[in-house]
């Protein structure tokens, strides 16, 4: 079983998880990885190419289903859902953002916020009365009304987050959020997942960069779809992060 | 999501491509304009000349008969002489009846005057000199001799010397006797240049084709006659009274095949039965212009599928915030539809634009088929469902881990 360090409540467990996919041969992506996220924590995930971070980061985000093991999200067992509640709940419990800020072009800064809201029907006032709050709270209170073209690519990133959080999730999963940005804008964005965390926003962040995965509390290495170890940068908080016992690797690498 | 949202985001989407929407529901536009502006046509065209008819509607009609032919399509005229002279006497007596001109047609083979020579073209019919009483001849009157004889304009204009009211016309005729007679007048050419040229001349001598009666007598008879009423309000009974005879106590019904059926029309029926035809003919040349509304429909589907794989990662963007496969469906279901309203919309306009031009410069009356209006946007809903449905299942079906991989 995932152990809870401390008995603050979970945001995120993951028991014994595999993925695999049938390509030209089987491809056991995620093979079994066991891991909790408690609320509030911030936790890295690194590896190298291929290591089965982002399908990791799939099935905790509901995009794509496990083939064995269970993951819960909220308290909430993905697998027992439909596709029509998994889409839900990510609308509802999971904010995304990725690399490529993925931001529809056509619309604007406010309207790419309110997007996740209009899936969730809620009343348009509603909507962009937290669009326009959630920009001010990234910091783009004047680019409200702006296209993503009409936006650098930090600026482009800070939409992206805030429409993350456009219905208040229980987790925000980024994959390679800096990816496309130069170091200063990335270190800008970093600031501000660390500082949405700090404000209790569970984060789950993928990179392969190492100066990035720091800004986390935890930071869990992965290696051929395995938890190769576990590592805490002891920052604000305590452990939140665990895996499971019956996990070798994760045994045998947890350095804390 | 709820349907105005779809709307919202889909007219975005629309606008954001004008020049690819605007091909895209060309198809549409032109098949729906076409058919509204035959539509137009049609209906103008037929209010003219039902127009025309009923504006110096006379109180007359036609006795005749006509049959189904053996392969069972539409209805044929049959020209054997059934209808007596007893029985010319006896409608005559009909009350509303003012007279019963019979008409039979003569094998004319040539027409000459004195320097001029016609050979066939003209067709010649006996008639009583009755036929003419209330009919407005261009110039000269009926014949009241033997020797006289009526043609109509057509004729008139056959010769280079222009026949009028006195010249003497020679008749040849296929049983080889010939006439001379005199042109006491010219009559008008009812259908324009659609009316064949015609000389009328007087039943007595000229024809001769009788039948054997019922009652064991030699009689003439004809296969038409024209029946006149004293006036509009007689025509109903008169008819009545008429086909009640003719079907039961006359020669006529004696002397008919057994397939033959005898028709009384007056000129609403007449009017009638033409309506019959132009709706016939609008409705078919609009299923033609239907074709060009399932091109349009083709036309959709395509850039619609095109438009899926192109938005692909729009598609998984969405699925990540949360639109469940229902959602996605809807959007371009949405989308779809609305381009399809579009087209209808822009092609009842056009049509009605381009129709109101074409009765404008036929000088026909302008109509505005409402029923027609209605199925086109109809049909603009449908083509947009039924074209948009398999682009817009395809859309919910992405995989959105896929769809953001996707460059």
């Amino acid at each position: 079983m995932a152990q809870k360090l401390e008995s603050t409540s979970v945001a995120v467990v993951a028991e014994d998880v595999r993925r695999t996919y049938f390509l030209a041969e089987p491809v056991d992506a995620v093979d079994g990885i066991s891991l909790s996220l408690a609320d509030g924590s911030f936790t890295a995930v690194m590896g190298p190419s291929g290591s089965g971070k982002s399908t990791l980061l799939n099935l905790i985000g509901c995009l794509d289903t496990s083939d064995e093991g269970r993951i819960e999200v909220g308290g909430r067992a993905v697998a027992a859902l439909s596709d029509a509640e998994r889409a839900r709940l990510r609308g509802t419990a999971i904010g995304f953002v990725f690399q490529t800020f993925d931001l529809l072009s056509r619309l604007t800064a406010a309207e790419n916020v309110a997007l996740p809201m209009v899936f969730h029907d809620s009343v348009r006032e509603n909507r962009d009365q937290r669009a326009r709050t959630l920009l001010e709270r990234v910091g783009l209170g004047d680019r409200i009304e702006h296209r993503p073209s009409e936006l650098s690519g930090g600026q482009r990133q800070r939409v992206a987050i805030a429409r993350a959080l456009a219905n208040d999730p229980t987790l925000l999963l980024a994959d390679e959020p800096t990816g496309n940005l130069d170091t200063e804008t990335g270190a800008e964005i970093m600031d501000l997942l660390v500082d949405l965390n700090r404000q209790g926003t569970t984060i789950l962040l993928v990179t392969h960069e190492r100066t990035i995965a720091e800004y986390a509390d935890h930071v869990v290495h992965l290696l051929d779809g395995r938890i190769e170890s576990l590592e805490h940068l002891g920052d604000a908080r305590d452990v939140a992060v665990a895996t499971d016992d019956r996990s070798p690797i994760a045994e045998g690498g947890d350095d804390r | 999501m709820n349907l105005r949202e779809s709307l919202r985001i889909s007219w975005r989407s629309i606008r954001s491509h004008k020049l690819r929407s605007a091909l895209t529901t060309l198809g549409v536009i032109i098949g729906v304009a076409a058919v509204i502006t035959f539509m137009v046509l049609g209906t103008g065209f037929s209010q003219s000349i039902v127009g025309d008819i009923e504006a110096d509607q006379e109180p007359v009609m036609t006795v005749h008969t006509q049959t189904v032919p053996e392969d069972g399509f539409g209805i044929m005229p049959v020209d054997t002489p059934i209808y007596t002279e007893t029985d010319v006497e006896v409608l005559e007596q009909v009350e509303g009846v003012e007279f019963v001109a019979p008409d039979g047609s003569l094998d004319l083979v040539q027409t000459s005057t004195d320097d001029e020579q016609v050979t066939g073209v003209v067709d010649a019919h006996a008639t009583t000199s009755d036929r003419f009483e209330h009919e407005p001849l261009v110039e000269g009157e009926t014949f009241d001799a033997e020797d006289e004889a009526i043609v109509n304009e057509r004729v008139s204009q056959l010769f280079e010397g222009n026949v009028s009211a006195g010249d003497e016309l020679t008749l040849a005729f296929d049983d080889g006797e010939s006439a001379t007679v005199t042109v006491a007048g010219v009559a008008e050419a009812e259908l324009g240049e659609q009316t064949p040229p015609r000389v009328f001349l007087p039943v007595d001598p000229y024809y001769t084709t009788t039948v054997e009666t019922p009652d064991g007598t030699e009689e003439r008879a004809y296969p038409t006659l024209h029946v006149r009423a004293g006036s509009l309000d007689d025509v109903e009974p008169a008819q009545e009274s008429i086909v009640d005879y003719l079907e039961n106590d006359s020669h006529a019904a004696e002397l008919k095949q057994d397939d033959d059926e005898i028709e009384v029309q007056t000129v609403e029926d007449a009017i009638e039965q033409f309506m019959d035809l132009v709706d016939q003919l609008t409705v078919f040349i609009g299923a033609v212009a239907g074709i060009a509304l399932v091109v349009g429909s083709i036309g959709i589907a395509n850039i619609m599928i095109v438009s899926v794989t192109e938005r692909i990662r729009e598609i998984g963007i969405m699925k990540a915030v949360g639109a469940t496969r229902r959602d996605v469906m809807q959007l371009f279901l949405v989308e779809s539809v609305v381009l399809g309203v579009i087209g209808a919309a822009a092609g009842v306009a056009l049509g009605l634009g381009v129709g109101y031009l074409g009765v404008t410069f036929l000088e026909w009356p302008m109509a505005y088929p409402l029923d027609w209006i209605a199925i086109a946007i109809a049909m603009g809903v449908g083509v947009g469902v039924v074209s948009g449905l398999y682009p817009a299942w395809r859309a919910a079906r992405v995989d959105p881990i896929e769809a953001l991989r996707h460059e």
